[in-house]
């Protein structure tokens, strides 16, 4: 993806090569203006000229992301290969590339998927001087992205493809690669990753490239293109979008996180329950965090049925609130316990599954899929404009990636979120018993999670509490005259 | 990002503060004295940077102490809020289910010595 990168190249000169021929895409509109954008729309006055950063900060800044986009592969490309053996699964949905006609499922199932990543020049953040996420947000931008999949399967009609999704960029289909002189079935190579330095001719009209098969689901995913606008506009880079960065960050606030901090999985899973819960624009969804890796269901019952909550529910409304089920776990210690790799592959092959928020050690990334031993990724690690999501018909692209990028099982980090989606009761019914299948492949003698019925605190410790009193008293640190005491006493057993 | 929190006097693994010989020998003794007990170590994961430590590894619990009441009370004793990452990986790196007992998990997983040893570690941060 180098669609937005130019505004960075600029600054690092020589280093950037690659990027400023890449200016091939033209420039949507609004990026142009998007420098200006702010301050006819700022409807609040006070967030303005306060502490705005000097100069330098903002040369910094700018220094920092180009660095950044250099850092992680940005602009030295390199091309994922995906071969035609074994299938590739986005989401619950699997396609063997070893045609064009699954190719292009494939991309239209990757390019649809919404892309959050890091951007620069946003509204300052309040109370601080942040005016980018880059170099701290990757978590949260992942969260966003695992919420902005949830949502699109909660609004847009069911297996929506975006009709405008680019081609895929950096890709190498070993089905398009000739094997002899002749290439294989005589297929147009250069529509994919195209190598490195002949960037001018393509992208000119996809049609001309693949022929592009007419989905009979076309028409119909036309119509929902202003859903998809909207939905896009919420997690937009501005103080009201209900799932910013600058709602999501002040939500963190109260898990004594703030801006500039790193977050993980289960901090940012519980930032997005609360984000939904807070939200006017979204109706009919709550989002459940498991405790424990436990799915609580009569907990997950009691936040959906209608029927159940205090407030009387309104005879027009569902009776049941969709739900997104997101558990945080952590699958090892040090590594990735290579025991619960089975698992997870089942896991992103249920339709109910709408991500995975991990990535490797201190570098967050939103799981969308695999192929053989490797998870097929979106990366918020590029560092782009801010786009101005209030001005009508801003472009959607820098919201959908292009390029799929793969990495290794073993080296995704142990911590980890794993979201579902249920629309109704009947959905989660099935989608526990889904989800249990998935979760027994694992080599492990216990599951990741569980589905426990009934409430939480029929688990809890009623009957077992004689010990329990006073729990901080507890606590290291001692003081150092305590010490010597303590290792003693710590030979001891404690009796529960 | 949060301070690091310094080593705990005693930081060495309680597998390499003690002899093999003298673990089987305390598991035989405590075993013979509370036979309806299991002995359970509980350890931090030694690049846990959130959770605080611990003030006792050594634990004996009951058998039919479900590993969600077991949870409970260590979460208890460190005073965190529930909605804190926390988990408690058999061997340092399996996850166990909330509704097993500990006499399941201690016949599944004990260790040669006769202990049953878990560790705790809440999630990593991302950042870069």
């Amino acid at each position: 993806m180098n669609s937005v990168s130019p505004s960075a190249a600029q600054y690092i000169g020589g280093v950037m090569q690659d990027d400023l021929v890449d200016t091939r895409r033209q420039q949507p509109m609004e990026q142009q203006s998007s420098f200006g954008l702010r301050s006819p729309q700022s409807p609040d006055p006070s967030r303005e000229p306060t502490g705005e950063p000097d100069e330098m900060d903002k040369l910094k800044a700018k220094l920092m992301s180009a660095w950044n986009n250099i850092k992680y592969g940005w602009t030295v490309k390199s091309k994922t290969s995906f071969n035609k053996i074994s299938p590739v699964t986005v989401l619950g949905h699997s396609y063997l590339l070893n045609s064009e006609d699954e190719v292009e499922r494939f991309r239209l199932a990757f390019v649809s998927r919404i892309w959050l990543t890091y951007r620069r020049e946003f509204p300052q953040l309040e109370g601080t001087t942040w005016t980018t996420d880059c170099g701290w947000g990757c978590m949260l931008r992942s969260g966003q992205m695992l919420l902005a999949q949830g949502l699109l399967v909660h609004l847009m009609p069911r297996d929506w493809a975006w009709p405008d999704a680019q081609q895929l960029t950096d890709v190498d289909f070993e089905v398009f690669r000739p094997r002899s002189p002749t290439r294989a079935a005589g297929l147009p190579i250069p529509s994919f990753g195209s190598p490195r330095g002949s960037n001018t001719p393509e992208r000119s009209n996809p049609s001309d490239q693949l022929p592009q098969r007419k989905r009979p689901e076309c028409a119909r995913d036309r119509q929902a293109e202003p859903i998809h606008h909207r939905l896009v506009t919420w997690f937009g880079d501005q103080p009201p979008a209900p799932f910013g960065v600058h709602q999501l960050v002040e939500i963190g606030k109260s898990s004594g996180k703030k801006a500039g901090d790193w977050y993980g999985p289960s901090v940012v899973a519980h930032i997005l329950r609360k984000a939904i819960a807070k939200a006017s624009v979204v109706h009919n969804l709550v989002v459940y965090v498991a405790q424990d890796c436990t799915v609580y269901k009569e907990d997950v019952v009691r936040l959906c049925d209608l029927s159940l909550s205090e407030t009387a529910p309104r005879p027009s409304s569902q009776a049941w609130k969709s739900v997104i089920i997101l558990v945080p776990v952590r699958l090892g210690g040090e590594a990735l316990n290579p025991s619960y790799i089975e698992c997870v592959k089942n896991i992103l092959k249920l339709e109910c599954c709408i991500g995975i928020i991990g990535g490797k050690p201190r570098h967050s990334l939103f799981f969308i899929g695999f192929q053989d031993e490797h998870l097929l990724y979106l990366d918020p690690h590029y560092c782009q404009s801010v786009v101005d999501v209030t001005q009508a018909n801003f472009s959607l692209e820098s919201f959908h990636c292009s390029s799929p990028k793969k990495m290794p099982f073993t080296r995704m980090d142990p911590s980890c979120t794993i979201g579902f989606y249920a629309k109704n009761i009947k959905d989660f019914e099935s989608l526990c018993s889904a989800v249990s299948v998935a979760l027994s492949s694992s080599k492990e003698k216990y599951p990741i999670f569980t589905f426990v019925e009934g409430h939480s605190q029929d688990y809890g410790l009623e009957g077992h509490s004689s010990n329990h009193s006073g729990p901080a008293a507890h606590i290291l640190p001692l003081s150092k005259q305590d010490r010597s005491n303590n290792r003693r006493n710590s030979d001891e057993f404690v009796f529960l | 990002m949060p301070p690091l929190e310094k080593p705990p006097l005693q930081n060495k693994p309680f597998k390499q503060r003690k002899s093999f010989a003298t673990r089987k020998q305390e598991v035989a003794g405590i075993r013979s004295k509370f036979p309806n007990k299991i002995p359970v170590i509980i350890e931090r994961y030694e690049k846990e940077k959130y959770l605080p430590p611990l003030d006792k590894t050594k634990f004996l619990v009951p058998h039919e102490l479900t590993m969600a009441q077991f949870v409970t009370i260590i979460r208890n004793r460190m005073a965190l809020l529930p909605t804190q990452a926390f988990y408690l990986l058999i061997n340092k790196s399996g996850l166990a289910s909330m509704s097993l007992t500990m006499a399941q998990v201690y016949k599944d997983h004990q260790d040669e010595d006769g202990f049953l040893y878990m560790t705790y570690a809440s999630q990593e941060m991302f950042g870069h």
